[in-house]
């Protein structure tokens, strides 16, 4: 109990904005995609990456590889085989219906005339094929068709299906109250479980309703009945008003219009419930499942120093921080996601001594601070002064036998420096860096670099960082 | 006649200038050596290989260890009374070692060394002062391989 408390206590505000934004974007995902192929998918490789999670975990090392290989691949598959469907929806809806409105049709269809003229058609024999397209985009699955635009009336449909029209033979695509397309070309269905009564027609109406969802109205010329088709689904019509249910019911007006938005409203909260669940299920398998600890060393960041002083030194550069959290987020972190900052704004001059706590530490989201080694900080503050020194070079090495390093004349002889007053009170000599002595076998002049130590100290603005020594080199005199 | 009380004041008051004349001349020259005694100059000072005849033998600025031993030579031209000086050898700012050496008048030259160890490798300096810890003069030299 304790420990399902200590759960729910360590949760963070950024968390449930982390879970409520992620499943959000999955939800308007859901909204803009459901019906299509892209969901279907997606779906799809949803369970491909579950079952490549369980192959793992039960060790089936290929079958995980390969799934992993097919899952990275599926983006880039997805984009290029179902670019017409993303074009379509995030083309035909503006910024604000992607991010929150729920899309209906646009256009209400003219049920009432559409019904009229298919029972006529029915009734005078006339075959004909309305095709009323939902959400997918038929432009890659007709052909031929003619373009239209007309306003669409009974003696239109009547017309466009009068066996002497040289487009009857087609389907007439029906967008909302227009008659889009005449003439059309449709794909044929390859099925072979269908009755031997079903013509062209019918396998024309059901290659269109197996490949999009689109609703396919048919009128058999033999029969002179009335078949509706959607997806893989035939249901002979035998009545006006069913017709007509099915025509309202498709494009969410029925009769029973409320009721349907109502259950379209319960069905897409069902959607946010899942994928909610989905989502904090997923965050919390990630964050707090499969504690992992690990040790990082952090360089420690100081802020806020008076400008008027000076950071000197500091006991420590970096300091190791004992971590713990999700094995992914674990592996997952960045150097730079991990801070260690010191504030030095009440620092006074000298010896400052800090303890580090939380506060100090910024670490990603689910990552959990176990300990810090060590936890105190010694910085040195000081107020920045400039100091004349003498410069003296570091000879190392040694000069060839018979030879004596006689005397040296320095270009400048002194320096001006700047660092921290404690620091210069101490200093009483700028050194070179090491002047080798080993290739040096007459008098002259060689020009070397200064060497300030400790680190702090900078050259004042009128000094170089250079000085000429001229010196003299001698024959040795034997002692004795 | 009016002459002879000027002579008689002449005549008394000349010897009377002439001791004024003396007595300040006694004076300054007191004060001369009164600042003589405090003097020091130094006329060299050197670091060197060795001492030979009372002088530096291969004066240098960079030693090596092979030669065992450094001298710090100092010589004063004057030395108005017995006094005594410092040297104090510093390695890269330390405080290694501080020699305290006696001068006599009229003029001393005198002397301080130290023995080289592995240790010793670094840049130098011999700080030379007076009784009262006053720099006269700082050496600068580098001990090497």
């Amino acid at each position: 109990m304790s420990m399902l408390t200590s759960f729910f206590t360590n949760i963070r505000w950024q968390d449930i904005l982390d879970i409520l934004v992620v499943s959000y974007f999955l939800f308007r995902f859901y909204v803009l995609f459901r019906g299509t192929n892209v969901f279907r998918v997606i779906v799809g490789i949803g369970f491909l990456w579950i079952f490549q999670r369980i192959a793992g975990y039960m060790g089936l090392i290929v079958t995980s590889w390969a799934m992993q290989g097919i899952i990275a691949f599926a983006a880039i598959i997805i984009i290029i085989v179902f670019r017409n469907e993303i074009r379509n929806v995030l083309q035909t809806k503006n910024i604000g219906a992607i991010l929150w409105g729920f899309s209906h049709k646009a256009a209400k269809t003219p049920v009432q005339i559409i019904t009229s003229v298919v029972y006529e058609l029915a009734q005078r024999r006339i075959g004909a094929l309305l095709v009323i397209p939902g959400k997918d985009d038929l432009e890659e699955l007709i052909q031929s068709g003619v373009p239209w635009g007309g306003v669409l009336t009974k003696e239109m449909i009547l017309s466009i299906f009068w066996p002497d029209n040289p487009v009857h033979d087609g389907a007439a695509i029906l967008q909302g109250d227009r008659v889009t397309e005449v003439g059309a070309i449709l794909p044929l269905s390859r099925r072979s479980d269908l009755p031997s009564a079903y013509g062209t027609r019918h396998r024309a109406a059901l290659g269109l309703a197996e490949k999009s969802d689109a609703l396919i109205i048919l009128v058999s010329e033999e029969t002179g009945h009335v078949v509706g088709v959607k997806g893989e689904h035939i249901e002979q019509i035998d009545s006006n008003l069913a017709l007509e249910k099915m025509l309202r019911t498709d494009s969410g007006m029925s009769s029973d219009y409320t009721g349907l938005r109502e259950k379209e409203k319960l069905s897409l909260a069902l959607a946010a419930l899942a994928i909610f669940l989905f989502v904090a299920g997923t965050w919390f398998s990630f964050s707090r499942g499969q504690e992992t600890l690990t040790t990082m060393e952090v360089p420690i960041e100081y802020m806020n120093r008076d400008p008027n002083m000076e950071l000197i030194g500091s006991s420590l550069n970096s300091i190791n921080l004992d971590l713990s959290g999700a094995g992914t987020l674990i592996k997952s972190i960045r150097p730079e996601q991990v801070k260690v900052r010191i504030d030095l704004s009440k620092a006074v001059v000298g010896l400052n001594e800090y303890t580090l706590t939380s506060e100090n530490i910024s670490l990603p989201p689910g990552i959990v601070l176990r300990s810090v080694d060590p936890s105190v900080v010694d910085v040195t503050l000081d107020v920045p002064i400039v100091k004349e020194l003498p410069l003296q070079v570091d000879w190392t090495g040694k000069l060839p036998p018979g030879l004596i390093l006689a005397d040296v004349d320095l270009n400048p002889e002194r320096i001006k420096v700047m660092g921290g007053r404690k620091i210069l009170e101490q200093l009483s000599t700028i050194y070179t860096e090491k002047v080798a002595l080993d290739t040096l076998k007459s008098s002259g002049s060689i020009t070397v670099k200064i060497a300030l130590t400790p680190a702090s100290l900078r050259f004042a603005e009128d000094s170089k960082d250079r000085l000429t020594i001229n010196y003299t080199i001698r024959n040795k005199l034997p002692l004795q | 006649m009016k002459s002879k009380p000027i002579i008689l004041i002449g005549l008394f008051a000349l010897p009377v200038m002439l001791m004024f004349q003396v007595a300040i001349a006694q004076e300054n020259a007191s004060s001369v050596v009164s600042i003589n005694l405090q003097a020091l100059s130094l006329e060299k000072a050197t670091m060197c290989e060795g001492i030979k005849d009372y002088a530096p033998v291969n004066q240098s600025v960079a030693f090596s260890l092979d030669i065992g031993k450094i001298y710090c030579f100092t010589a004063f031209d004057i030395v108005t009374s017995k006094t005594m000086i410092y040297h104090n050898w510093y390695r890269n700012d330390r405080l290694i070692t501080s020699k305290r050496l006696t001068l006599k008048t009229p003029k001393w030259s005198t002397f301080s060394s130290i023995q080289l160890r592995e240790a010793d490798k670094g840049p130098w300096r011999v700080e030379i002062q007076d009784k009262n810890k006053d720099t006269i003069k700082v050496l600068r030299f580098s001990v090497t391989d």
